[in-house]
């Protein structure tokens, strides 16, 4: 047990380090011209060179991918035109147009996107599994065809499109925008609300269909049976013990969209105009702001590793059987 | 258990007018409908589904469309770059409907023809989509069998690999890398001709999305492989001496067809869709490619004033994503009895 999550951990730091200096090689050695973006258009070679010197880009790869490490790990300083600059632990460069530590901006919008995806999931989470679990009661019904149908057809439309015609003539829907929960958690929930319910009714197809199939299944079976002959109620056996049982696999689903909906919030904030991780990625690939590229980059990568490793050690205690594969 | 031939097939194969057989009566007509492969077997059941004729149908239509593009164009006498400002008034508004010149009208701004560029957008959709289906099956298939096949310490270096790639946030990168391939191809200066841009955007596009794509169907190839290689088949051919390049392509390759076939039939559309929402995020195609991703991107504002120039790209993507995506849910049915409803 102890050796298969340590083994879990191993592969998961492995993948990690393996995509920062892959990405790092990618952006960095790759001809970007980044003296040339700080720049401007009227610059002299003078200036690129300082520029240069100061980001180390005038240094061998390897060094520039050791400095970047020890960024991260202790911090690093930046000279530039006579004066130093300190960038502070998790340190990962400065963004070229901006000027702001690119930590301090990933900072910024991270509760932007966790706050749409969260939203998100209590909509699809409740509208799924109710939806699912009614139409496995009601199996080869109408109702249950029409549940299946829409779902079919819900799952098939494109996001983007969805979204769009949402934030274009859903006026009756409060404004959208990003309001720090803390100041005030109404406004914060009434500028997120389009994002939520986008994000939430598209996905509960997906989850529909995951929980009528997985109760279908467990309806099935004998202890529901036994707890029917003992004269529980119907709604009891179907929300207290079937429901327990069906949403096992539901729940092991959810961790991993969980993870891929924090990396990929990208159209919903394009959208509805909120300044989540995916704006500021696309802010910086128009701009060429090669560090807060990077470290949006690897910022999604360690949570999709580290979400992943949750639920594979969550699932180990849940079913016994993983622990010996 | 679901039976390996339908009744409506065994019904409709005629009886046999041979005397010497016809005395086996049943018996005979199984024989002759069972020679039937899994593949036929399906075929037919799509054939019989009317939702899938349909969607097929309709994904045809926008293949022709695209296809026959500059046709369509040139019988409505108009094309997709020209532009019309004597039909826009000074506030950028088309001043025309929809008439017989401009069948779908003109744009906003530019004034270039709707009916035009809704013809030629059909186009790289398609082309992007249709080659990253082909890049990440080839890519995919292969790479699955040999890692089922051969086993060892080259599965080990491949399974990493594909739970690496599964493991990257693959939107993050569709953004990010493009960017880099950008520069690589036509560097960042501001005077590099737009289409030299559009081109090395197209490229990069389909270069980006095969990098991610062809993971997942590995993963699955090489656990059918696993458990195919135990087989009786495949144990008699090594012994035969078969050599191991005909075991995976005459002996394995036939046996996959069914995921591999599910899984070209799910990408289409995943792609279709992809391709335009990248686009219409300014970071998959640019102007001047005819792009049903930019049109949207440019015609949300002007969504009051003009709905049909955002409506008409709109429907296009909707319909042909939904016609793809069920036609996928038919085909699978078709090939996977076991998810039949």
């Amino acid at each position: 047990m102890l050796l298969y999550i340590l083994k879990r951990v191993l592969s998961a730091i492995s993948v990690v380090i393996v995509t920062l200096v892959a990405s790092f090689a990618l952006f960095f050695l790759a001809p970007t011209d980044p003296a040339g973006v700080i720049c401007g258009p009227r610059c002299t070679p003078e200036r690129v060179a300082d520029i240069e010197a100061s980001l180390s880009l005038d240094q061998p790869p390897l060094v520039q991918i050791g400095q970047y490490m020890k960024g991260i790990v202790v911090g690093r300083d930046y000279e530039a035109g006579g004066t130093t600059q300190h960038c502070e632990a998790p340190c990962l460069g400065y963004s070229y147009t901006l000027g702001q530590p690119v930590t301090k901006l990933l900072a910024a919008a991270l509760p932007v996107t966790v706050s749409i995806v969260i939203g998100g999931a209590v909509v699809y989470l409740i509208v799924g599994v109710l939806a699912g679990t009614i139409a496995a009661q009601v199996r080869g019904t109408t109702l249950d065809k029409g549940v299946v149908g829409t779902t079919l057809f819900v799952q098939s439309i494109p996001y983007f499109v969805v979204a769009l015609l949402v934030a274009l003539y859903a006026t009756f829907l409060p404004d959208s925008g990003y309001h720090p929960f803390f100041d005030n958690p109404l406004t914060w929930a009434s500028g997120l609300l389009a994002a939520w319910l986008c994000v939430g009714l598209t996905n509960a197809a997906a989850y529909t269909r995951y929980s009528r199939a997985s109760m279908i299944e467990t309806l099935g079976q004998d202890f529901v049976r036994t707890a029917t002959s003992k004269g529980i109620s119907r709604r009891r056996v179907v929300y207290r013990h079937g429901l327990r049982a069906g949403l096992t696999p539901v729940v092991t689903i959810f961790g991993i969209d969980l993870a891929f909906q924090l990396t990929g919030a990208i159209f919903t904030e394009s959208i509805f105009g909120l300044p989540g991780l995916g704006q500021l990625t696309l802010r910086a690939f128009g701009q060429y702001d090669l560090p807060v590229l990077l470290g949006g980059v690897l910022v999604g990568s360690v949570v999709l590793v580290v979400m992943n490793l949750v639920v594979d050690i969550a699932y180990t205690f849940l079913d016994p059987r993983v622990r010996l594969g | 258990m679901e039976p390996l031939i339908e009744e409506a097939e065994l019904s409709r194969t005629p009886a046999s007018t041979d005397p010497m057989t016809a005395a086996a009566g049943d018996h005979e007509k199984k024989v002759t409908t069972r020679r039937k492969s899994p593949t036929q077997i399906a075929l037919a059941r799509l054939r019989k589904d009317k939702v899938a004729v349909i969607c097929a149908s309709i994904f045809i239509f926008f293949v022709l469309i695209a296809i026959f593009a500059p046709l369509l164009a040139k019988l409505e006498g108009q094309s997709p770059t020209e532009y019309h400002q004597d039909l826009i008034d000074q506030y950028g508004y088309p001043t025309i409907a929809p008439n017989s010149e401009h069948w779908f009208g003109v744009e906003p701004r530019l004034g270039r023809d709707l009916f035009a560029r809704f013809v030629y957008g059909a186009r790289p959709s398609l082309i992007v989509a249709g080659s990253v289906t082909i890049i990440t099956t080839v890519i995919g298939v292969v790479v699955g069998l040999l890692a089922g096949f051969v086993g060892g310490w080259l599965d080990r270096i491949i399974s990493w690999v594909i739970d690496f790639v599964l493991s990257l946030p693959y939107l993050l990168f569709a953004i990010a890398v493009p960017a880099v391939l950008l520069s690589v191809f036509v560097g960042t200066s501001e005077d590099v001709a737009a289409d030299d841009v559009a081109s090395a955007r197209f490229y990069s596009l389909i270069i980006v999305l095969s990098f991610f794509g062809w993971a997942s169907l590995a993963r699955l190839i090489r656990g059918e492989v696993l458990s195919l290689r135990e087989r009786e088949f495949v144990s008699a051919a090594k012994v035969l001496g078969v050599p191991t390049h005909k075991i995976l392509f005459k002996e394995l390759l036939p046996n996959l067809v069914a995921p591999i076939v599910i899984s070209v039939s799910m990408a289409l559309p995943t792609y279709i869709v992809t391709e335009a929402g990248l686009t219409y995020l300014g970071v998959g195609l640019t102007e001047p490619t005819p792009s049903w991703g930019l049109t949207i991107a440019a015609a949300q504002n002007f969504y009051r004033v003009d709905p049909l120039y955002l409506w008409i790209p709109v429907a296009a993507i909707t319909i042909l994503v939904l016609a793809l995506s069920l036609l996928g849910d038919s085909i699978r049915d078709a090939f996977d009895p076991r998810t039949r409803r």
